[in-house]
C-alpha cells in the first residue's frame, strides 16, 4: 500500500471519526468532571440531535444550517432532562444518577424510533466523490466536519479560559466545595453545563450522521468509544478529550490491520481497559472518580 | 382462551419468571449487596446460553458442537464461562467508582454480541445454535413444561437460599458495610477488592446459569434472541422495583415486571400493523419512564432491604 | 462593641451537639486564636460562624447584625471570608484565576483588590500564571488567603493555616496574618500549634469538649500553668 493510500483510506477517515468522537468525549468529560457521574444517555442524546437536524433538512434547510438549530434544541432537551430526571437525585449517591441516565438513554432512543422509525436515513442522497488536493482525497463534508470541530473546540476553550461562567465551571470541576464558598451558584453551573453538553451531543450526532448514515442505534454504538476517549485523555480535561477522541478514532480505523473488520468496535474497549490498568488518570492527568 | 390454554400460558410465564428471577438475584448480589453497577447483564446471560448450548447440542455442520454432553455439564460450563469473563473485568474496574464498571460491562456485552455474530464456527453466526436438548423434552407438551418449571423453580430456590445464607454471614455484613461507606471500604484496602470481585463473579455466574436455563427451554438460540439493552434494563427495573438488597424483592420484581412486560406485548400485538411498530418502541419508552418513577417515588422498592437483626419493615 | 460576638452557641453537623455553649468575641483589628486538644470543637466553632453548622442555641452577631443560621453565601456578602484547612485552592487554576474566583460575587473593577492582594503576597506576583496545585504548601496557603481577601472582608476565618507546614513557612504565615490585620482585617484562626499561635495572637481561647475553658491575652494564657499542662504539653 502506498503512503497516499494509507493517508486517504485509513488516516484521514480515522481523523474525521476521531474528531467526531472528540466532540462527544468533551461532553462526557464535562459531565464527569463537573457533575461527577458517567452520563449514559450521551450517545442517545447525540442520536436525537442527528434526527432533529434530519427533520430540519427534510423541511428544506441545508444540513450545515440545520446544525446550530439542532444544537440549540438538544441543549434545551438536556436542561429539561436534568430538571426532570437527574436533579432530584443529587442528594443520593451519584451512581443512582448513572442509573437514571441509562433509563433516559432508553427513553430518548424510543422517542427517535417512534417518530423517525428504525430504517437508516441520510441527510443527502447520492454518492459524493472526493476532491483531489495534491493526492489527498477529501470530501467537502469531511472538511466542514474538521472545521466545525476546530471551531467548537477553540470556542469552548476560550469560553472556559476567559469567561466568568467558564471559570465557574472549571472551579466547580476542580473543587466544588470551595466554588460554593466562593459564591458560585451550583444550579446555574449545572444548567450551563447541560446546555453546552446538549449542544455538543447534537453536533457529534450530526457529524456522525453526515459522514455515514443515521439510525436509531448510532448514538448508543458510539457511547463506548466516546467514554474511552474521555477516560484516555483524562476525566475533566477538554484537551484530553480531543486527544483521546483522535487516538480512539484513528486506532479504530487502523485496527483492521490486526483485527477482522467486524471487531473495529472492540478497539475502544481494549484501549479503555488498558488505560484503566496502567494510567487511570488518563494521558493528561485528569480525575479518577 | 380456554382453561387449558390459560394454564399453559401460566406455566410458560412461570418458567420465564424463574429465569428472570435468577438474573435479578445475580444482580442483587452485585448491586443490592455490594453496590456494583453491571450494565452488561445480557452479555453474561448470552455467554451462559451459548456455552451450554454448544456443549450439549446435537451435531450441526459449520460450527463447533455436537458433544452432546450431559445437561449438568452444560450448566456448570455456563456459570464458569460467565465467571471467567467477569473476573478480568472486575479485576481492572473494581478499584474505581462503579461508573467505570458500568462502562466496561457495556463494552463487554457489546463485544460478546460481536463475537456471537462473527464467529460462525463457534456460535453458528446469525443462524444460531439449534438442537439444544431439553430435560424431559420427550414428554408431552404440558408435562414437559411443568417438569421444566419444577427444575427452574428448584434452582431459583437453591440460589435464593445460598444467597440468603451468604448475606447473613460475616461476608454479607462486611459487603453491606463496604457498600454503605466508601471511606471505610478504602481503609480496608485489598481485602475489600477481593470481596467485591467475589460478589461480581458469583453474580455473573448466576446470570450465566439463567442463560443456560433459557437456551434449554427454548431449544435454540440466535443473536436476535437477546436485545442487550432491553434485557439488561428489564432486570434492573425488576430489582429496583422489587427492592434492591432484598432477595425476595428481587424475585417479586422479576414476576411483576415480566407479567407487565408480556401482557403489554400481547396488547400491542393486537394493534393494527401501521401502529404496532410504534407501539413496540413506546413500550420501551415506558420501561425507561418506569425506572424514573420508581427511583423518584419508591426508591427502596416494594420490599425494602431488611437490616439483619432489626425487625422487618411493616 | 466587638466585631464578632458569638454567645453560648450550641450545635453540630447532625443531630448530636458538638458545641455545648461556646462564646467568642473578636474585636476590630484583632487576631484571635482558638486552641485546644483534638476533638475540642475548634474548627466546628469556626464553621458555626460561617453558617456551615446547625446552630441550636445561642446567637452570633456580626457588625451589629444577627447572622445566626444565615447561609454561607449571604455571610460572604456581609463581610466574612473563610479559608478551609484542606482543599482550599483551585489546584487546576492559576494563582490569578484563584483570586478571580475569590471575587466571583463582586462585579466591576477588581484592580484595587488585586493590587492589595499582590501587595500582601509579593511572591505570588511572579507566579500569577502558575497553577495553584504546582506551588509549595506555604505558597498555596497564601493563595488560599488571597482568594478569601479578594472580597475585602472585615473578618477572615482561618482553619489551621499552618497545618503540615515547615517552621519557616509557619512563621511566614503568621507574619502575613499580622500584615493582613494591619491592613484592617480582623482574624479568627484555629491553630494546632498552640504555643506559637498564642505567642503571636492578640487574644486566645482554649476550648475543651465543645465549651470554653480559658480565655485571655496570648501572653496570659501562655503563662497560665493549667493551660500549659493540659493543652500545650508542658
Amino acid at each position: 500500500m502506498s503512503f497516499m493510500d494509507f493517508l486517504n483510506f485509513h488516516l484521514v477517515p480515522g481523523i474525521v471519526l476521531g474528531s467526531v468522537y472528540a466532540v462527544g468525549a468533551i461532553g462526557i468529560t464535562l459531565v464527569f468532571g463537573i457533575l461527577r457521574f458517567a452520563h449514559f444517555a450521551h450517545g442517545d442524546m447525540a442520536t436525537l440531535g442527528a434526527f432533529i437536524a434530519l427533520a430540519l433538512v427534510t423541511a428544506g434547510l441545508t444540513p450545515w444550517t440545520a446544525l446550530p438549530i439542532a444544537m440549540a434544541a438538544v441543549a434545551v432537551v438536556a436542561i429539561g432532562v436534568d430538571k426532570l430526571f437527574y436533579d432530584y437525585l443529587k442528594v443520593r449517591p451519584k451512581i443512582m444518577t448513572v442509573m437514571a441516565s441509562l433509563g433516559v438513554a432508553l427513553m430518548l432512543r424510543a422517542v427517535v424510533q417512534v417518530v423517525f422509525g428504525v430504517d437508516p436515513r441520510t441527510y443527502a442522497t447520492g454518492i459524493v466523490r472526493p476532491d483531489d488536493y495534491f493526492g489527498l482525497l477529501l470530501r467537502d463534508r469531511e472538511l466542514y466536519t474538521l472545521a466545525a470541530v476546530v471551531l467548537i473546540v477553540v470556542g469552548l476553550t476560550l469560553f472556559l479560559r476567559h469567561s466568568r461562567w467558564g471559570k465557574a465551571m472549571r472551579a466547580m470541576s476542580d473543587n466544588p466545595d470551595l466554588a460554593r464558598l466562593s459564591g458560585v451558584d451550583n444550579r446555574k453551573v449545572t444548567m450551563l453545563t447541560w446546555a453546552i453538553v446538549g449542544a455538543l451531543c447534537a453536533a457529534s450526532g450530526f457529524m456522525l450522521g453526515i459522514n455515514n448514515e443515521l439510525h436509531s442505534m448510532m448514538g448508543w454504538q458510539v457511547l463506548l468509544p466516546m467514554f474511552a476517549a474521555a477516560i484516555l485523555g483524562g476525566v475533566g480535561r477538554v484537551e484530553g478529550a480531543v486527544l483521546g477522541g483522535l487516538i480512539v478514532g484513528i486506532a479504530e480505523e487502523l485496527s483492521i490491520f490486526i483485527l477482522p473488520a467486524q471487531y473495529k468496535a472492540a478497539t475502544a474497549f481494549v484501549l479503555l481497559l488498558l488505560i484503566l490498568l496502567v494510567r487511570p488518570r488518563g494521558l493528561l492527568n485528569g480525575k479518577v472518580l | 382462551m380456554d382453561l387449558l390454554g390459560l394454564a399453559n400460558y401460566a406455566v410458560f410465564m412461570g418458567i420465564l419468571i424463574g429465569i428472570y428471577a435468577l438474573l435479578a438475584l445475580g444482580l442483587n448480589i452485585q448491586w443490592g449487596f455490594t453496590g456494583l453497577f453491571n450494565a452488561g447483564i445480557a452479555g453474561f446471560f448470552a455467554v451462559g446460553a451459548y456455552a451450554s448450548a454448544i456443549l450439549t447440542s446435537l451435531p450441526a455442520s459449520g460450527r463447533l458442537g455436537g458433544y452432546e454432553l450431559p445437561l449438568v455439564v452444560g450448566w456448570l460450563a455456563a456459570m464458569a464461562a460467565a465467571a471467567a469473563i467477569a473476573w478480568p473485568i472486575g479485576k481492572v474496574c473494581l478499584r474505581f467508582r462503579s461508573d467505570y464498571l458500568a462502562i466496561a460491562t457495556i463494552g463487554i456485552a457489546e463485544i460478546i454480541r460481536l463475537v456471537i455474530r462473527t464467529e460462525g464456527w463457534l456460535t453458528g453466526g446469525v443462524r444460531g445454535v439449534t438442537g439444544v436438548p431439553r430435560p424431559f423434552g420427550d414428554l408431552d407438551y404440558m408435562p414437559s413444561q411443568v417438569a421444566y418449571l419444577a427444575i427452574v423453580a428448584t434452582l431459583v430456590l437453591v440460589a435464593y437460599l445460598l444467597v440468603e445464607r451468604q448475606v447473613r454471614s460475616p461476608w454479607g455484613r462486611m459487603m453491606r458495610a463496604i457498600r454503605d461507606n466508601e471511606l471505610a471500604a478504602a481503609a480496608m484496602g485489598k481485602q475489600v477488592e477481593a470481596r467485591r470481585l467475589q460478589a461480581f463473579v458469583f453474580g455473573s455466574a448466576l446470570m450465566g446459569l439463567a442463560g443456560a436455563l433459557f437456551v434449554h427451554f427454548n431449544r435454540s438460540i440466535t443473536p436476535e434472541a437477546i436485545d442487550p439493552m432491553i434485557a439488561t434494563f428489564l432486570i434492573w427495573i425488576m430489582l429496583i422495583l422489587g427492592g434492591s438488597g432484598n432477595n425476595r424483592g428481587a424475585i417479586l420484581g422479576a414476576a411483576v415486571i415480566w407479567i407487565i412486560w408480556s401482557v403489554s406485548e400481547l396488547l400491542t400485538d393486537r394493534l393494527p400493523t401501521e401502529i404496532a411498530v410504534q407501539a413496540k418502541y413506546a413500550r420501551v419508552f415506558i420501561i425507561g419512564l418506569t425506572l424514573q418513577l420508581v427511583l423518584r417515588f419508591r426508591p427502596e422498592g416494594i420490599l425494602p432491604e431488611r437490616q439483619p437483626g432489626s425487625p422487618p419493615h411493616r | 462593641m466587638a466585631l464578632l460576638d458569638m454567645r453560648a452557641v450550641r450545635g453540630g453537623y447532625g443531630d448530636a451537639d458538638i458545641l455545648h455553649g461556646v462564646s467568642i468575641t473578636v474585636g476590630e483589628r484583632e487576631i484571635v486564636v482558638i486552641v485546644g486538644p483534638n476533638g475540642a470543637g475548634k474548627s466546628t466553632a469556626m464553621k458555626a460562624v460561617f453558617g456551615l453548622l446547625k446552630v441550636r442555641g445561642g446567637s452570633i452577631v456580626f457588625d451589629g447584625e444577627d447572622i445566626t443560621a444565615w447561609a454561607p453565601d449571604r455571610i460572604v456578602q456581609r463581610g466574612i471570608c473563610y479559608v478551609p484547612q484542606v482543599d482550599n485552592v483551585f489546584r487546576e487554576m492559576t494563582v490569578h484565576e484563584n483570586f478571580e474566583m475569590g471575587a466571583f460575587l463582586r462585579r466591576g473593577d477588581l484592580s484595587a483588590a488585586f493590587d492589595r492582594v499582590y501587595g500582601l503576597f509579593p511572591d505570588l506576583k511572579a507566579k500569577r500564571k502558575n497553577l495553584a496545585g504546582d506551588l509549595s504548601g506555604g505558597q498555596r496557603q497564601m493563595v488560599a488567603m488571597g482568594r478569601a481577601l479578594m472580597l475585602d472582608p472585615k473578618l477572615l476565618l482561618l482553619d489551621e493555616p499552618t497545618a503540615g507546614l515547615s517552621p519557616k513557612y509557619m512563621e511566614q504565615i503568621f507574619q502575613i496574618t499580622r500584615d493582613v490585620r494591619d491592613a484592617g482585617v480582623s482574624i479568627l484562626l484555629v491553630e494546632q500549634h498552640a504555643k506559637q499561635a498564642l505567642a503571636f495572637c492578640d487574644r486566645g481561647y482554649v476550648l475543651a469538649t465543645g465549651a470554653n475553658r480559658h480565655e485571655g491575652t496570648g501572653q496570659a494564657l501562655l503563662a497560665d500553668r493549667e493551660v500549659a499542662e493540659m493543652f500545650l504539653g508542658g
